[in-house]
């Protein structure tokens, strides 16, 4: 079980979205890291046949995915960014509906939802209306409704977007439990989504991979080091002038700071362990979270 | 997966809100057809049940073959009416009290105006009054023969040699005498009829528009689009609820109007040719009003087909309820717009304008005529053959134009 990229690039006008994206995917879960606007969405929703490729292939197992169409789709479970449900529909009636467009027989779909939403905590409001459910609720029914089929391919864009920290660790929880034997694609911008849930991390920007790997390694090949440093609170401009810096607190003795740097910023300055939210800002020059609108 | 594309459907508060609108404009409606009067021999005019059921006995005493015995007959007793003093008082509340007399031969008085007016598109309401018994063997023969000088003269550019004699030839085939009876409940039907189909079809223009658009403004496309069904059968089921949605919410509303009007006017008179009526006097379409019905139930069906098909198609396309919604309003008012134009290329088409089929109780009296390699048909017929093809080709369009979606 192969998904595979091969150049894949979108034009938006003059834009280009997704530019000469390769990559293999097997099982396991897959972090898509980078900033809005990265290009995120876009190759997602060509992952999920809603989008044609201006040019390049993604193929499943060597067949191209736009070809298999109905074959493929049957493999796939996509939470979007922004989804969407019928709002006047009880969350069970939502679930059987979308069940029977992915072809699944009543008895089956009824059994299935039953035991996901038992799964996902959602139980106790499967006949409340999709609308009278709070932004965690909507985003667990989301991940059912990717589960009925039970995928072999797993696309999630954002799944944390607009969740409180809890509602995110449980998210988490939920992503790692559901990941066995199939193919999870996450995306995000925020660094912890994936840091411990991941096998494999791609970093994306401006449409590119610019890099894919383990999280071990991807921390590893920074050629910058992370170092913590307690500096004057006049001093702190010319570091953040010099260095990227990664974390700011202010503190009764003056600035604590996290620099990245390949050599010793002073000579107080602590080694400290690398980690992903520190390539996440080598790589991006900025911090996680910030950057413009979603292409 | 059907059954869900109508919950959503119906699921809307707004849905909900124009099935509640249908059913008042229904209701409205049917108090409308169902409102009969008669006046009394005190020349009082009485309303309700008991009217209609007083209207209906005195016009009883009038039915049955109307040949010249029986138009010398109602020559005879409405000219003895209008000479009485109650006729010719100046006091209207005399005047009441002789037009009572009168109501029982009141459809057939019209006939007469009609058939003995000085021209085709004559009418006098006292043109009765001046005829005398010997006019009665004239009675069908005067309704050719003002067709007849009409096309001569005043239409003799509006039509073709053929389509005149075509014309002529549907007037001689009239099966003459003909049958008149009570026929209340036809034509308070057919005469409320384009209004309460006008409304189901935007109500149902309404409802469907968002059958396809529905999913990008839920932003539920992505996940409809990637389901296994999401590009073939679910897009299936959804022209199949436009479908259902459109053959119910019709057909019950037909249904519904039909038989209260009929249970509170009756269906007497149905085997009667639409000609007897003043309503039907000169279409050139000879059938019998409960054909007539027919073919108004039908072309309204096939009318709220087309309609509602077209606007899930700008659905499909367009991705937006609102524009699709303007569908069905555009059509049925673009001929108000085009309306003022004259010529016969505009007058051949607005006669095959989707609003037709939706008041075919009217296209039955126009003179709107078309030739197919040599036949020539009047309007009807065309417009039914021709908007139940076109609503069959629009199927495979939505299909092919929602089918292949991409999210942008």
């Amino acid at each position: 079980m192969e998904l595979k990229i091969s150049l894949l690039t979108k034009d938006f006008q003059d834009t280009k979205a997704v530019n000469r994206v390769s990559c293999t995917m097997g099982n396991g879960v897959y972090g898509l890291l980078g900033i809005n606007g990265a290009g995120k969405t876009t190759l997602m929703r060509m992952l999920c046949t809603l989008v044609r490729p201006s040019s390049g292939t993604i193929t499943w197992d060597g067949k191209d995915i736009f070809e298999m169409g109905g074959e493929y789709r049957k493999l796939l479970g996509y939470l979007p960014q922004d989804f969407g449900y019928y709002p006047d529909f009880t969350v069970y009636d939502y679930l059987l509906y979308i069940a029977s467009i992915k072809g699944i027989r009543p008895a089956a779909a009824k059994k299935r939802a039953e035991t996901l939403l038992k799964q996902v905590g959602l139980s106790g409001v499967k006949n409340k209306k999709m609308k009278k459910l709070s932004g965690g609720m909507k985003r667990r029914a989301g991940i059912v409704q990717a589960m009925l089929n039970d995928p072999k391919i797993l696309i999630l864009d954002e799944p944390t977007a607009g969740l409180d920290p809890n509602e995110r660790i449980r998210f988490r929880n939920l992503i790692s439990e559901l990941s066995q034997d199939r193919l999870v694609l996450l995306s995000t911008h925020i660094v912890s989504d994936v840091e411990y849930i991941a096998n494999e991390i791609l970093l994306m920007k401006e449409g590119s991979i610019t890099l894919a790997d383990t999280p071990e390694n991807i921390i590893s090949s920074m050629p910058e080091r992370a170092w913590s440093l307690l500096v004057p609170r006049a001093e702190m401009g010319h570091y953040l002038k010099n260095y990227k810096v990664s974390n700011v607190k202010t503190v009764p003795q003056g600035v604590r700071m996290r620099i990245l740097s390949e050599k010793r910023p002073n000579a107080d300055a602590i080694l400290e362990e690398a980690a992903l939210e520190d390539v996440f800002l080598y790589y991006f020059g900025e911090k996680e979270g910030a950057g413009d609108d979603e292409i | 997966m059907m059954k869900y594309e109508i919950k959503k459907v119906f699921s809307r508060t707004g849905s909900k809100f124009a099935i509640l609108l249908l059913l008042v404009v229904l209701g409205i409606t049917c108090w409308l057809a169902a409102g009969v009067t008669y006046v009394n021999n005190s020349g009082v005019t009485e309303t309700g049940f008991s009217a209609v059921r007083q209207l209906r006995s005195v016009k009883k005493e009038w039915a049955g073959l109307l040949d010249e015995e029986k138009i010398r007959a109602v020559i005879e007793e409405n000219g003895r009416i209008a000479s009485t003093p109650e006729a010719q008082s100046n006091d209207y509340r005399q005047n009441d009290i002789a037009y009572s007399w009168k109501q029982g031969f009141s459809d057939i008085r019209d006939l007469l105006n009609y058939a003995y007016a000085d021209g085709f598109r004559e009418y006098n309401y006292y043109k009765a009054d001046s005829l005398t018994t010997d006019d009665a063997k004239n009675f069908y023969q005067n309704r050719i023969v003002l067709l007849q000088s009409w096309l001569d003269e005043e239409a003799k550019d509006q039509f073709s040699d053929a389509e005149k004699s075509y014309l002529l030839n549907r007037y001689e085939a009239l099966d003459t005498p003909f049958i008149y009876d009570y026929s209340e409940g036809w034509h308070r039907l057919f005469q409320y009829s384009p209004t309460i189909i006008m409304i189901t079809m935007l109500i149902l223009g309404y409802l469907v528009a968002g059958v396809f658009s529905g999913e990008f403004q839920w932003k539920s496309d992505a996940v409809f689009f990637t389901s296994f069904y999401g590009r073939n059968k679910a897009v299936t089921a959804k022209i199949k609820a436009g479908f259902y949605i459109v053959t119910a919410v019709y057909w019950v509303t037909v249904f519904l109007y039909s038989c209260i009007v009929f249970l509170y006017l009756g269906i007497d008179g149905a085997g009667c040719p639409i000609q007897a009526d003043m309503a039907g006097w000169k279409s050139f379409y000879n059938i019998t009003l409960w054909q007539e019905y027919l073919l108004i139930v039908a072309g309204g069906y096939l009318g709220c087909l087309f309609m509602a098909f077209l606007t899930m198609l700008v659905s499909a396309k367009t991705r937006s309820t609102v524009i699709a919604v303007i569908v069905p309003f555009a059509l049925i008012f673009l001929p108000s717009f085009i309306g003022g134009m004259e010529g016969p290329v505009i007058s051949k088409v607005l006669g095959v304008l989707p609003d037709r089929l939706l008041q075919v109780s009217n296209a039955l009296s126009y003179f709107e005529l078309y030739r197919f390699g040599g036949k020539i048909v009047g309007a009807v017929p065309v417009l039914l053959i021709m908007y139940g093809i076109l609503a069959i080709i629009l199927l495979p369009m939505i299909y092919y134009e929602y089918s292949r979606k991409q999210i942008s």
